[in-house]
């Protein structure tokens, strides 16, 4: 953690600022949200634990939210992936396995690892995101249909900005 | 009391979880029920800030259309002008003035821009550049140049929170224009330019393109406001009721400047409701 503090620092300041200034004024398809934010949540350290983790996932969620209008839906949605993820990725385990102190991105762990750790993640904050939001399962098959756009999206981003803007040493 | 501990330390994920999913969860339902305040006083003006500098750059791209959309309005009221006969200043007769206008004032609009908006979620808002220091107050109309946008929800000093008509949570009092019959306009909850008029029986003759406009049953919004036009129209399956399907008159992708209404006489007309409780 301590290593790339500074690292996480500016990933925090310019994906929210991303996050609210450029990307919620595009929805592509009427359908497919982008949350770019989730990149830095999602590559926290392997090893900095439940707690730092969930708070981190409030705080920048808290701050989505004010901008978004929906008080609450997108922090309880990051709580809920950032004290999953820890379970999560002790289920899918890279081949080299994890070294302590690194990034949890593709530069360091490769493609398919990534994508296989993130999908799930993404798809489940979409869900909640989408489901809190439309109060019902009213429109159930609406809603699913905008959490598997935004993951898809979201992922797109995600992947192509580690890639043209992460350190890629492993 | 040991173990109690030990057992709190050994699950602390989890008990920190729950903590801040709670307090989560209290802040949604804080927020959910819409006539409340949703948005924290504080951060209000920060976030407005932010919100009107972005929309600033954004603004110039729709500089053209949106002046189009003014012109034609002063065009039309500016016709509107026009087509009252002028004073005849050498008559004999009496200029036609009745009483002095000022008494009769129950609406007044203060123009506005929206600084942000959605569209794409269940329950839409938007957030406009006036607030309690121009006057404005919750529960006020929000109207365009071609019908109903909103209502307010929250002020600020210099920001407003509205709900858009596009909220499944919104539900505004309408009528059919030609046979004068009530009905209730809600969002589906998908689609930004339809919405349902609900609760019109099937021996009204409702057509495709009829008008469907604002009831004078309410005191937010000034009766025969635009709201859309008839899309399609047939009886449901027991024939209570109709399933009107409209076509909105406001392009809710697009909004730019609107006015916000407020009604002079709205604090004697609730003072009376409030005192009849039971007649209304």
């Amino acid at each position: 953690m301590s290593k790339h503090a500074i690292f996480l620092g500016v990933s925090f300041v310019l994906l929210l600022s991303l996050q609210v200034l450029v990307f919620r004024n595009f929805v592509f398809v009427h359908v497919g949200f982008t949350f770019i934010y989730l990149l830095f949540l999602l590559s926290i350290p392997v090893d900095s634990g439940f707690t730092t983790g969930m708070l981190l996932g409030l705080v920048s969620a808290i701050i989505v939210d004010l901008f978004y209008q929906t008080l609450g839906i997108h922090a309880s949605a990051a709580v809920f992936i950032m004290f999953v993820r820890p379970i999560w990725m002790k289920l899918v385990v890279p081949r080299s396995g994890y070294e302590s102190n690194e990034l949890a991105t593709v530069g360091n762990y490769g493609i398919s690892w990534f994508l296989s750790y993130a999908a799930p993640l993404i798809f489940s904050y979409c869900c909640i995101v989408f489901f809190v939001e439309a109060g019902s399962s009213q429109f159930f098959w609406h809603t699913i249909t905008k959490a598997l756009a935004s993951t898809v999206v979201t992922l797109v981003f995600v992947v192509f900005t580690q890639y043209l803007f992460y350190p890629k040493t492993s | 009391m040991g173990q109690l501990l030990s057992f709190l330390y050994r699950f602390r994920a989890f008990f920190t979880f729950l903590l801040l999913e709670a307090f989560c969860i209290w802040l949604i339902v804080r927020n959910n029920d819409y006539q409340r305040s949703s948005f924290s006083k504080t951060t209000a003006g920060l976030v407005g800030s932010i919100n009107e500098s972005t929309e600033n750059i954004s603004e110039y791209f729709s500089l053209k259309r949106v002046n189009q959309e003014l012109a034609e309005e002063n065009a039309r009221l500016k016709s509107l002008l026009l087509s009252n006969p002028a004073l005849p200043l050498v008559s004999l007769s009496p200029p036609p003035i009745v009483s002095d206008s000022t008494d009769s004032l129950i609406y007044e609009l203060i123009p506005a821009e929206v600084v942000r908006n959605s569209i794409r979620n269940t329950n839409n808002t938007f957030m406009i550049n006036k607030g309690s220091n121009d006057g404005l107050e919750a529960g006020m109309g929000v109207i365009n140049s071609f019908g109903v946008v909103g209502k307010i929800r929250d002020v600020s000093k210099n920001y407003a929170q509205g709900i858009s008509l596009l909220n499944t949570r919104n539900p505004i009092s309408a009528k059919h224009k030609i046979s004068e019959r009530m009905g209730t306009v809600l969002w589906e909850g998908v689609n930004p330019q339809r919405a349902r008029l609900l609760y019109l029986t099937p021996d009204v003759g409702v057509e495709v393109g009829d008008t469907i406009v604002t009831s004078s049953f309410n005191s937010i919004f000034p009766k025969e406001i635009m709201v859309g036009t008839v899309r399609s129209s047939e009886p449901d399956k027991n024939n209570t009721y109709l399933n009107v399907e409209i076509d909105l008159s406001v392009e809710f992708g697009s909004l730019s400047f609107v006015y916000v209404i407020k009604n002079h006489v709205k604090p004697e007309q609730d003072s009376l409701i409030n005192t009849n409780p039971q007649l209304f």
